[in-house]
Order: structure tokens, then C-alpha cells, then sequence
């Protein structure tokens, strides 16, 4: 992680961005309790990018905070929201990130997106992907959504969503 | 790689600080951990008017409550939420 400073990414008319600090001010306070209480030392950084609050945990030990295949950081987010939304009744997009799981999986995710897609637009056979969850998916859709050459659709029901990517 | 079991005197007020941030009642929540037959629960008790959002719709709250208490070292652990009268 190399800046580790607030960041505010340009927001569109209408989102008010100190809300959405606040939210995640409210969102690291929630999750900071729970590392004192496991004694488990992490640093807590919190910004605003592309109008989506985002808290960020960095520090060793931590993997037990995101649990087989993100499960456990999966099911914080969720709680860290649901505090968020006790607390001033907005539902957020927060999202949390521990110990750098979410940016790993995003690499991996954009490196298949692009082979898939290269595939796809060389074959000109869509193509379905393992079922992933709402994070994963919107990885992948990125990755699809900056080209001209393929298109991209989630279908399905979760856990069982996957995301089918076609020729344009 | 999982967790080494984390002593119940921690699990215990790590649920209750999950459980007193999403609540609108948080001087009303108790969790005690039982020695039961069937091995330890965390008993989660609630003002009866934060059931619902603990538990969430189709249970969802409560699963995630009990996914991080799994993945903080308490396996085998079980989770009940009560309402408190």
C-alpha cells in the first residue's frame, strides 16, 4: 500500500462526499473495537473513491479476519454497513478491505477477465465463469465494460451468480 | 491455516461489540457464554425491537455474526440470539 494518506476521487454533482467520510469513519470505529479486543495490531485507513467510502486494514495476523476464499471479511462488511446504517440511516457501499484481500483478488480477477476476453473476441464464443460474489463479479465487469471487442452479464442466483461474457 | 481457538474471554465481548454496533438498544445487549451438554454457545440476548435486525432477513445477520466468530478462533462455538424477556 503506498499512500496511505485521505484521497477523494473526482464525485459527481450530488454526492456529498462528507457523508460519505462519515461513513466510513463510522465503519473504521466499528471495526477498530473489534481489533482491540483481539489484540491484533492493524493500521486503519479510510477514503472516498468513486463515491464509494472505503476502509482499509493493513497489518500482520489478520488473515483470520478473511477466512477461507474472503467469507469472513465478506460477512464484516456487511456488519460494518449494518453499523454504518444504525447509526446516521444511510445504506452504504462501503467496502472493506483487510489485509489487502480485496486488491490481490482483484488483480487475478482483471488478469482473467483479460484472457477470457481475448479468447472471446479470438473464438467468438461467450464464455461462462465461476460463480463469484457481487465484489468479484464487478472486478470482471470493469475489466469488460473498457472494451469495444466483448460485453459482459452476471446471471443467476447467488451464491450461484456468475458473470457471461460474450462477443459484442 | 486456521485460527488457533481463541479463548472465550475474548469471543465473548468481540460478539458483543458486533452485536452493540448494529443495534438501536446497545446498553440492552448481554452475551454470556454457556457450558452447554452440547459443548459452548454465546447466548446473544437483545431488546426485543433489535431481534429482527440481528437476525436479519433470512437470517443473514446472524449468519455473518456467526462467520466472524467462526473466523476469530471459535470453532465449534455456537451462536444463539435471544430476545432478552
Amino acid at each position: 500500500m503506498a499512500d496511505t494518506t485521505t484521497e477523494v476521487a473526482q464525485s459527481g454533482a450530488g454526492v456529498d462526499t462528507d457523508a460519505l467520510f462519515q461513513q466510513s469513519e463510522i465503519a473504521a470505529d466499528y471495526v477498530e473495537g473489534l481489533l482491540d479486543i483481539l489484540d491484533l495490531d492493524g493500521d486503519i485507513d479510510e477514503l472516498v473513491k468513486d463515491d464509494r467510502p472505503i476502509v482499509e486494514v493493513v497489518g500482520a495476523g489478520l488473515t483470520q479476519l478473511v477466512g477461507p476464499a474472503g467469507a469472513t471479511l465478506e460477512a464484516l462488511q456487511e456488519l460494518t454497513r449494518l453499523a454504518v446504517f444504525r447509526k446516521n440511516g444511510e445504506h452504504s457501499r462501503l467496502m472493506l478491505d483487510i489485509g489487502g484481500f480485496r486488491a490481490t483478488r482483484r488483480s487475478e480477477l482483471q488478469a482473467l477477465a483479460k484472457k477470457v476476453a481475448d479468447e472471446v473476441a479470438q473464438y467468438g464464443n461467450p464464455v461462462r465463469l465461476d460463480p463469484m460474489n457481487a465484489f468479484e463479479r464487478k472486478c470482471v465487469h470493469d475489466v469488460i465494460n473498457a472494451r469495444k471487442d466483448v460485453v459482459s452479464e452476471s446471471e443467476g442466483v447467488e451464491p450461484d451468480r456468475r458473470v457471461i461474457v460474450s462477443p459484442a | 491455516m486456521g485460527t488457533p481457538p481463541r479463548s472465550p474471554d475474548v469471543l465473548r465481548p468481540a460478539l458483543e461489540h458486533l452485536v452493540k454496533g448494529i443495534v438501536d438498544h446497545p446498553d440492552e445487549v448481554r452475551v454470556r457464554l454457556v457450558n452447554g451438554r452440547r459443548g459452548k454457545r454465546l447466548e446473544v440476548r437483545v431488546n426485543p425491537d433489535d431481534l429482527g435486525t440481528v437476525i436479519g432477513r433470512s437470517g443473514r445477520t446472524a449468519k455473518a455474526l456467526r462467520q466472524v466468530v467462526t473466523g476469530i478462533g471459535g470453532r465449534g462455538v455456537r451462536v444463539e440470539i435471544l430476545d432478552s424477556y
